[in-house]
């Protein structure tokens, strides 16, 4: 007689390898500079994990990453974006241009393609022409550069706020005037403020603190308006290319 | 496919300086097929209230009808107009006698209240499909573009909007939203309602 | 068969009497009139009603008596109609409507089976926003109208005459209720003291109070216009 108890019902166990841990990202590019920008709230649920975890890096004297999604993930993916980018460096004696970036970041979350990085990426900074640029992305690598683009848990909140304030749209120019094609930096800090105050006043996932990126062209100075502002340079390789800068603020932490 | 995103469409409802403003778009649609473009969700209540519904357009129309059909009465009996206040409590009470079996539809009130001493006072005020009222003090959203209405109108809305400057925030604000949405959109209508009088503006927008 | 007390006709609430009378309402009036007289008189920023409250028996404990009271914070004299009215538009009735809804239930009472008429009058005072300070009084009968000044009750007739001599447009409530305590003593049995009479009164709130609005936020109490004097107040009152 075999023993009976041995026979169980089928059981199914499943392990969930992803997480959504909130937060919010944005991208601004201008005439000769690009913004980046991410608050710094990572949440799991209803639970606040910290309430500073950067989601903005600095790649190379031209070029910033922001991901958003599962953090784990976005760590990680950031990691071995940043060696690809060294390897680069050593084999090239120069910084890969942006465009060539965005190519790669394609080719990497693409490779992941059956078990990607649940993350969005948004890359921001300077061009070789010396325009400033942003490239989004989704999980699996599709791309495309455009002139602003908010991606996260407030993408639904902020993105219509910047078609409305950076492209203008649904709004009739003067007679006989247009809008303009890229707005001064001083005008698109305030509108990336008053974004990430807006998804921060109605998106629980998203407050803590704000980090904003800033990537000037060669050659370029930034305005009085800004430099009030005391934002912080990062070092650069090359004394006389493209700067980062840093600008941090506090947003609500309810 | 959820039964209050079924049909589309989207209301929006701001305070100003001595008036308020309501707004809705047009679609009417059957999951992602669009069936008409002159659905309108925004309804006179008095000379002084309006009201939107959002959610199933069945609903919507029936809840108009019933509350055409409570506000004659309220006005044969006490006679005299229903005040904003005493309104969004007739549209609780009248939602959550459905508790369990509700309408499927939120709406959204603008109005001028009588003050004691004889002015107006901007009012509006929300409420879920059950008739939980949500009372702001700047704007009120709902419908499937709610979530791009919030982060639109935390953006754009300042206190003390006059009239002119008040249609033409709640306009941006409810355009570039619905254009971000692909359930709701396809034309729009704005009120304002001032003391001396209601303006009705039809806007153009992406027609896509 | 025609007899004085309205024969065969009697005892049918809704059967008319050859003479057009319902001959139950006038019993029902004729029970109210012998009752104890109640007054109201509508002042130019209040109402004052009072009441007579005398107990046929030493026995009964005449402070559980209670013939003045408050319906809700703005109406003074039904609670069930009131709060029904609260639940569906989160307000008090004006005291037009809370008088329509007691007078339909008044009216019910001479049409319905197995029932019979209510042998009471009411008056019914109260200050709304719409009409300001009312005063209505209610008949078995179920029909009611808005008075200046009236009284019910044992005396009506010789107080409503006393009233009409004494009333003008602009009395003041400080006034009134000294009419009010002139009328009822024309014809009260026995010793008027602060035991055996009843005031209330409504006060017409300045513009001040009402834009202060509601005691605890916009979802609170409504401050009550009217309120039953105290037995000291009474007495006070009395005194003068």
């Amino acid at each position: 007689m075999p023993d009976m108890s041995a026979i169980v019902n089928p059981q199914q166990r499943q392990f969930n390898p992803y997480a959504e841990n909130g937060g919010t990202i944005l991208a601004i590019a201008g005439a000769d500079f690009t913004v980046i920008a991410g608050d710094t709230r990572q949440s799991e649920g209803y639970s606040i994990q910290t309430r500073y975890a950067p989601k903005v890096f600095h790649l190379t004297d031209r070029a910033v990453l922001a991901v958003n999604g599962f953090a784990a993930d976005g760590n990680m993916f950031v990691k071995k974006v940043k060696q690809r980018l060294e390897w680069y460096r050593h084999a090239h004696a120069k910084d890969m241009p942006l465009r060539a970036i965005a190519r790669l970041i394609q080719t990497m979350l693409y490779a992941q393609r059956f078990f990607p990085y649940y993350v969005y990426n948004i890359l921001g900074g300077i061009e070789e022409d010396g325009t400033g640029a942003v490239y989004s992305f989704d999980p699996v690598g599709s791309y495309e550069r455009e002139a602003c683009r908010a991606a996260g848990a407030a993408q639904s909140l902020v993105q219509p706020f910047l078609d409305n304030q950076i492209y203008f749209k649904n709004q009739t120019p003067a007679q006989g005037s247009s809008h303009p094609a890229h707005l001064p930096l001083p005008d698109v800090l305030s509108i990336v403020i008053d974004s990430f105050t807006s998804a921060t006043e109605r998106h629980i996932e998203v407050g803590d603190g704000l980090e904003m990126y800033i990537v000037l062209a060669k050659g370029r100075t930034l305005p009085d308006a800004v430099t009030t502002l005391r934002p912080q340079e990062l070092p650069s390789s090359a004394g006389d290319g493209e700067r980062v800068f840093v600008l941090k603020r506090d947003l609500k932490k309810d | 496919m959820s039964i209050m995103e079924h049909n589309g469409g989207s209301v929006i409802a701001m305070a100003g300086k001595d008036c308020v403003a309501i707004a809705s778009d047009l679609r009417l649609g059957a999951g992602a097929m669009t069936v008409a473009l002159n659905f309108e969700k925004i309804f006179p209540v008095t000379d002084r209230i309006y009201m939107g519904l959002t959610g199933l357009a069945t609903d919507i129309i029936t809840l108009r009808d019933r509350f055409r059909y409570l506000v004659n009465m309220f006005t044969i009996k006490e006679s005299r107009a229903i005040e904003p206040s005493t309104y969004a409590h007739l549209v609780s009470s009248t939602l959550y006698s459905r508790r369990f079996g509700p309408y499927f539809t939120e709406p959204v009130l603008a109005g001028l209240e009588r003050t004691p001493s004889g002015g107006f006072k901007p009012y509006i005020a929300g409420a879920d499909l059950i008739g939980c009222l949500n009372f702001a003090e700047d704007f009120i959203v709902a419908g499937t573009a709610s979530d791009k209405l919030f982060g639109v109108a935390e953006g754009l809305w300042e206190p003390d909007l006059g009239p002119e400057d008040l249609f033409e925030t709640i306009s941006q604000t409810l355009l570039n939203a619905v254009d971000r949405d692909a359930y709701s959109g396809w034309g729009a209508i704005v009120y304002i309602i001032t003391p001396e009088k209601v303006i009705t503006r039809t806007l153009k927008g992406r027609m896509d | 068969m025609a007899t004085a007390d309205g024969g065969a006709y009697s005892y049918s609430l809704t059967v008319f009497s050859p003479s057009g009378k319902l001959v139950q309402i006038e019993h029902a009036l004729a029970a109210v009139s012998q009752g104890t007289t109640s007054l109201g008189i509508k002042a130019s920023n209040g109402i004052v009603i009072a009441t007579e409250k005398k107990s046929s028996s030493i026995l009964i404990d005449d402070s559980m008596l209670e013939k003045v009271a408050v319906i809700c914070p703005n109406i003074g004299i039904a609670r069930k109609s009131a709060q029904a009215y609260w639940k569906i538009y989160g307000e008090y009735p004006p005291t037009r409507v809370l008088t329509q809804e007691i007078a339909t239930v008044m009216q019910k009472a001479t049409q319905s089976g197995g029932i019979r008429p209510y042998g009471v009058s009411l008056l019914v005072a109260g200050y709304d926003g719409n009409r300001g300070p009312t005063l209505y009084q209610v008949d078995p009968s179920g029909s009611f109208w808005a008075w200046k000044a009236s009284a019910i009750g044992k005396n009506m007739t010789n107080a409503k005459t006393f009233l009409e001599k004494r009333y003008n447009d602009d009395i003041s409530l400080e006034d009134a209720i000294h009419t009010a305590l002139l009328t009822l003593k024309e014809g009260f049995e026995g010793q008027m003291t602060e035991k055996t009479i009843e005031i209330g009164v409504v006060t017409v709130p300045t513009v001040a109070e009402l834009e202060e609005g509601k005691i605890g936020g916009t979802t609170g109490r409504v401050k009550p216009t009217f309120r039953k004097l105290t037995e000291e107040e009474v007495r006070d009152y009395l005194a003068l």
